[in-house]
């Protein structure tokens, strides 16, 4: 693979051995003058991580341009992982992936296979179901596997829904990789500040009002907020529950959206547009909370002994209260 | 030793199991008769096996879909979970009219239910027959087992996205057919209009095609008055039904077999109605927690029902299966029973009319009517 292509998807294995290659110490790369650029960007592809979720691009020209693109990503990785905070390694290994989508969206047939091939994907004319279902976000219903053209195990997937099925399965790996590593500790020190300020930027965001004891919420729901909270993405169906119970129970929209906000793949335009629809506000219709068997068939109840006799999670809020 | 225990006893001296793979990997759990459930059990080799169910003699015996590092742990997150077979449960209990019919009739219901997931799974899914074994509950359903190796660290959502296919929950019916816009040209008028056309592509989009070509083919094969009937039964009005059957020229099933309707209004009022009646016919009624349950415990093939005295049988041909013949393990030797209720009953290829009270039976039926609790000795 060409430096060009490396420097796009710098998380391949290919990408790795040519770091390798070329022979640089972590100790230079953290401390060398002339690996300046690349810790300056590596900063920013934090940065643009956890505020934007999603790594920009900048003008590559030369060769240079390229290497300290390729090093700022070993720099950005060594930087989320000093915040141990698993947060921010769901949010920095999404808006990686996220980068790679908008890359591969435009790039040609030999790339895009030869991504495939690191994550074991095979492609012959359509997808095996398997991997599908690993990577393909089901909780959206066009998503879902019963609305999808399945024939013989395979099927059938046009240019920008194999990027977004490697996205998920890049965004896995990344944080796979960040979770079992971890940052020297001089990475603490050199980038000690503008981690801290990230820090604030992450606490600063709203926290959940507590006059809503989440203590009297029924486990179902709490479930779905301490999914949110700990930034694992939420299947949409425990979304629109968590949306419509809050709105039933007197919450208003900045407080449900403030609690979004701990998604990793959160969309403020996105997320708001959800919380209108389900309460009522474009929609013009006001979505019930689904009952507790509901709950059950979409499977995330998990009754506890004050559950017993109670059909509607509302019910057991109110009954609590 | 209680009747029942006795002849589970006579049958776990010889019993035909048919062994899971990587045997000393699975978890195995027991009931007793009349005791709770032994579970977190591992066996080495099918001789241990063999001598536990000879020595206990349970009523029921299980073993777990999963594989683990350690199937004897206690605790489920200490076993290690390696991966796990796909399951399927087809269960009489959940069709819909369960209630109000026989045991034999719902053997018979829950045999379509099965014959329909059979072809999800080899058409759609693309397993191959070798890959899937059937096994009779033992009770009122089937089990498919599915045995390959890229299905198996599939997680409970994936699983769940499967079962949800087969089932048809989620599926956008309003994809399936979609609305055309005919230009001017086409028509040699003035004027536009709209026409439905359905996707003939893989997967569901298919199955509606080909259900809604047979649909058509068959009402025109009826009689006038008999296809009427049945048109006015999805569509709700004779007047409607009456166009619909005029229309119906050898040439327009032609052409709904190329997946174009019709833009007849009579054809557009009838399409929803009979779509959602395709749909219900399509779908296959697999019971969902079963398979998206990645630890689950299943019967073991080759073992009895305590609640039946039949045998947990594997299927060969789900059109010639017979539960009530090739499940039986138990011989013809007469036995006094007294039997609670009448009931008439077909098993072993004879017919019995039984009018309650002491009456002399084959053991086979006698092992079934009591652990279905129908009669006492």
């Amino acid at each position: 693979m060409e430096l060009v292509k490396i420097s796009r998807y710098p998380f391949l294995s290919e990408a790795r051995e040519w770091v390798k290659s070329r022979g640089v110490s972590i100790e230079e790369i953290l401390d060398d003058i002339i690996y300046e650029r690349a810790r300056r960007r590596g900063v920013e592809r934090v940065r643009q991580a956890i505020i934007e979720g999603i790594v920009r691009d900048i003008p590559l020209v030369n060769e240079v341009d390229f290497e300290m693109e390729i090093y700022s990503y070993a720099i950005a990785r060594m930087i989320a992982v000093a915040f141990e905070n698993d947060y921010v390694l769901r949010r920095y290994a999404l808006a990686e992936a996220k980068r790679a989508y908008e890359k591969m969206k435009e790039d040609d047939e030999e790339t895009i296979s030869s991504i495939l091939k690191e994550f074991k994907i095979e492609y012959n004319d359509g997808i095996h179901f398997s991997d599908y279902l690993r990577y393909a976000p089901t909780w959206d219903a066009k998503w879902k596997l019963v609305n999808r053209e399945l024939s013989n195990g395979y099927l059938k997937l046009n240019k920008h829904e194999i990027a977004r099925i490697l996205q998920e399965a890049i965004s896995k790996k990344i944080y796979h990789e960040l979770s079992y590593m971890f940052a020297p500790p001089e990475v603490k020190k050199i980038f000690g500040d503008e981690i801290n300020l990230l820090k604030n930027k992450i606490s600063f965001k709203k926290e959940f009002k507590k006059e809503k004891n989440i203590s009297d919420f029924p486990p179902c729901i709490s479930s779905v907020i301490s999914s949110i909270n700990s930034g694992r993405n939420v299947p949409h169906v425990a979304r629109f529950t968590l949306v419509a119970f809050l709105n039933e129970i007197g919450m208003d929209e900045k407080e449900i959206l403030a609690l979004f906000s701990k998604s990793p793949d959160f969309n403020e335009e996105k997320a708001l547009y959800q919380i209108h629809h389900i309460t009522g506000k474009i929609s013009s219709t006001v979505y019930a909370v689904p009952k507790c068997s509901t709950i059950s068939t979409w499977g995330f109840c998990f009754p506890d002994e004050k559950c017993r006799g109670i059909f509607h999670p509302v019910m057991y809020y109110r009954r609590k209260k | 030793m209680n009747f029942l225990k006795r002849k589970f006893f006579s049958y776990y001296l010889h019993p035909k199991i048919i062994f899971p793979n990587r045997i000393d990997r699975r978890e195995y759990a027991f009931i007793p008769f009349g005791g709770e459930m032994r579970r977190h059990l591992a066996f080495a080799s099918k001789e241990k096996i063999l001598e536990y169910l000879k020595n206990e003699v349970p009523a029921h015996a299980y073993y777990s879909s999963a594989y683990y590092l350690h199937p004897s742990a206690e605790r489920m997150d200490e076993k290690k979970w390696m991966g796990a077979d796909l399951i399927f449960d087809l269960d009489a209990d959940h069709l819909p009219n369960a209630s109000q019919m026989s045991y034999e009739q719902s053997l018979e219901e829950v045999k379509k239910e099965a014959r329909k997931l059979l072809s999800f799974l080899t058409d759609d899914f693309g397993f191959s027959e070798n890959e899937i074994e059937i096994y009779f509950s033992g009770s009122r359903g089937y089990h498919f087992h599915l045995k390959n190796s890229r299905i198996l660290s599939l997680g409970s959502q994936e699983r769940r996205e499967i079962v949800d296919y087969v089932t048809g929950r989620g599926l956008i019916i309003e994809n399936v057919l979609r609305e055309r816009i005919i230009p001017k040209k086409e028509l040699g008028d003035k004027f536009t209009d709209k026409t439905i056309e359905i996707d003939i592509k893989p997967g569901w989009k298919k199955r509606f095609a080909h259900a809604l070509v047979n649909f058509f083919k068959e009402i025109k094969a009826k009689e006038k008055e008999e296809a009427i009937n049945a048109l006015i039964e999805i569509g709700k009005s004779r007047k409607v039904a009456e166009e619909l059957y005029d229309l119906l020229t050898d040439e327009r099933i032609k052409r709904i077999e190329e997946g174009k309707i019709d833009q007849a209004t009579s054809f557009k009022k009838i399409i929803k109605p009979l779509m959602e009646k395709i749909f219900i016919s399509l779908q296959s009624g697999a019971d969902e927690p079963v398979t998206s349950d990645i630890k689950r415990l299943i019967r073991l093939p080759g073992s009895l029902h305590g609640k039946s005295g039949l045998m947990v049988a594997k299927v060969n041909s789900i059109d010639d299966f017979n539960p009530l013949c090739d499940a039986v393990v138990f011989g013809s030797e007469e036995i006094e029973v007294n039997v609670v209720k009448p009931l008439s009953i077909r098993m072993m290829e004879n017919n019995f009319e039984l009018r309650g009270g002491k009456e002399k039976l084959p053991e086979y039926l006698a092992v079934f009517l009591i652990a279905r609790g129908f009669a006492t000795i």
